[in-house]
């Protein structure tokens, strides 16, 4: 209870902030405010994609379906977050680039995960039987996570990108202003903590879901 | 066909020749797979005319073609096994990997010919002959393994949902976007000339860590 009021408060902080009180970078202008939004939606698009494939294996191992409920529900909230992060981005990128869709390397992944994210669900929604749906929804998991390393950092790496990368290039991380940074920072944490917030929802309706099943 | 559900050679020939066999008796399959393979190549040349000149358009064209054929079949394998009720007796005379290495093998096989009607056709009516021939069956034959190894998986998996064949195509589709990548920019390398090292280093790369996590995960296939 505490914690959603504080992440209530921290969310609207770090919006206001982000509008209000965070510089502009001059190349970027006004969409440098992106950056606040683009950038922790698609951290939490990868992290809600890790987290609903190392649940996956570990329904493999263990067959509890805890970590079936964890990995569905993070696969659930991944895709609207990837959404999030490719809508942002195509509005970004035709500020600055000139059209929305131009399949650079980052744009080719992030759809990528969509399309991944919609397979994984729509597979989950063909299957009834619920230790059937985890075990197959599970190996499937399992090899889009060979997969992924693919497609995120190997090609963005062979095919040129306009693609800007604060995080990962150390260059732009010490020539960011320190009022963006704490900003960037802040919004980071918030969308994780937003994330793990509505994972916690989901997995308790699918656990009352599961008990109803046993029960009927 | 061996008795003792073992995973040996033999269990996997066995598999792999009942595969062959029962294909052709009926044949329906490789016949609609290359029909559509042709028909695909068709509409595109057609629609196209020569582009002997063209490198990033006949490697993009190439391996579309040989993509959608190959999303139309490859679910076959399995599929064929449920539809048919045939699933659990001959999961009771070999273990999991020997079916689904002969079913790999089969889907090779199976891309193989595919390959050997659809590649020939479609350099002659593009008029482009491939510069280096090692380079480009390199790629064909890479692609084509990763290619049946992503399919073989994912159709084992899709075989047992609602609507079976249906969800093979959207499913298998991601994992199939890097052999994409890597096969088209590849091919589109060795027909401006230059080498396609990185591509098939990558698709090689791909198709091992592909049949790794398949032998990790064959167990867990069947199990109601």
């Amino acid at each position: 209870m505490i914690w959603r009021g504080l992440l209530l408060v921290w969310m609207a902080a770090g919006i206001l902030a982000a509008f209000l009180w965070a510089p502009l970078v001059p190349v970027l202008g006004e969409t440098t405010r992106v950056l606040y939004f683009h950038i922790p939606t698609a951290w939490v698009t990868v992290l809600a994609l890790g987290w609903s494939m190392v649940h996956s294996l570990l329904y493999l191992r263990r067959r509890d379906f805890e970590h079936d409920h964890h990995a569905a529900a993070a696969a659930e909230i991944g895709l609207l977050y990837c959404i999030a992060a490719t809508v942002s981005g195509a509005i970004w990128a035709k500020a600055m680039w000139g059209s929305y869709w131009n399949w650079d390397p980052r744009e080719t992944s992030i759809f990528f995960l969509l399309l991944l994210y919609g397979a994984y669900l729509a597979l989950r929604g063909a299957i009834e039987d619920p230790e059937r749906r985890a075990r197959l929804a599970a190996i499937y998991s399992a090899v889009a996570f060979v997969a992924v390393p693919f497609l995120i950092f190997v090609v963005p790496r062979i095919y040129f990108s306009l693609h800007p990368d604060p995080i990962i290039n150390p260059r732009g991380k010490v020539d960011m202003d320190p009022r963006i940074r704490l900003v960037f920072s802040s919004m980071l944490l918030g969308f994780t903590g937003l994330f793990l917030w509505m994972l916690s929802l989901r997995v308790r309706v699918a656990r009352v879901e599961r008990r109803r099943f046993i029960e009927s | 066909m061996p008795g003792d559900g073992s995973s040996s050679a033999a269990a996997v020939w066995a598999v792999l020749r009942k595969e062959c066999r029962s294909e052709w008796r009926t044949r329906w399959a490789l016949n609609s797979a290359l029909l559509f393979a042709v028909t695909s190549l068709t509409a595109v040349s057609f629609a196209v005319g020569r582009l002997g000149d063209r490198a990033d358009v006949l490697a993009a064209l190439l391996w579309v073609v040989l993509l959608f054929a190959a999303l139309a079949s490859l679910a076959h394998a399995f599929v064929r096994e449920v539809e048919g009720g045939t699933l659990t007796l001959l999961r009771l005379v070999a273990s999991p990997t020997a079916i689904a290495i002969g079913k790999l093998l089969f889907n090779l096989l199976f891309l193989g010919l595919i390959e050997v009607v659809t590649v020939p056709l479609f350099l002659l009516l593009m008029g482009a002959p491939p510069p280096s021939w090692p380079a480009f069956l390199g790629l064909l034959a890479l692609g084509s393994l990763a290619l049946a190894a992503a399919a073989t998986l994912v159709g084992a998996v899709i075989s047992q949902t609602r609507g079976r064949g249906a969800l093979f195509a959207g499913a298998s589709f991601p994992l199939l976007l890097p052999v994409l990548a890597a096969a088209v920019s590849g091919t589109r390398a060795q027909w401006a000339g230059g080498p396609p090292t990185a591509e098939l280093r990558l698709l090689a790369a791909y198709a091992t860590a592909l049949l790794a996590i398949s032998a990790l995960l064959v167990d867990h296939l069947w199990e109601d």
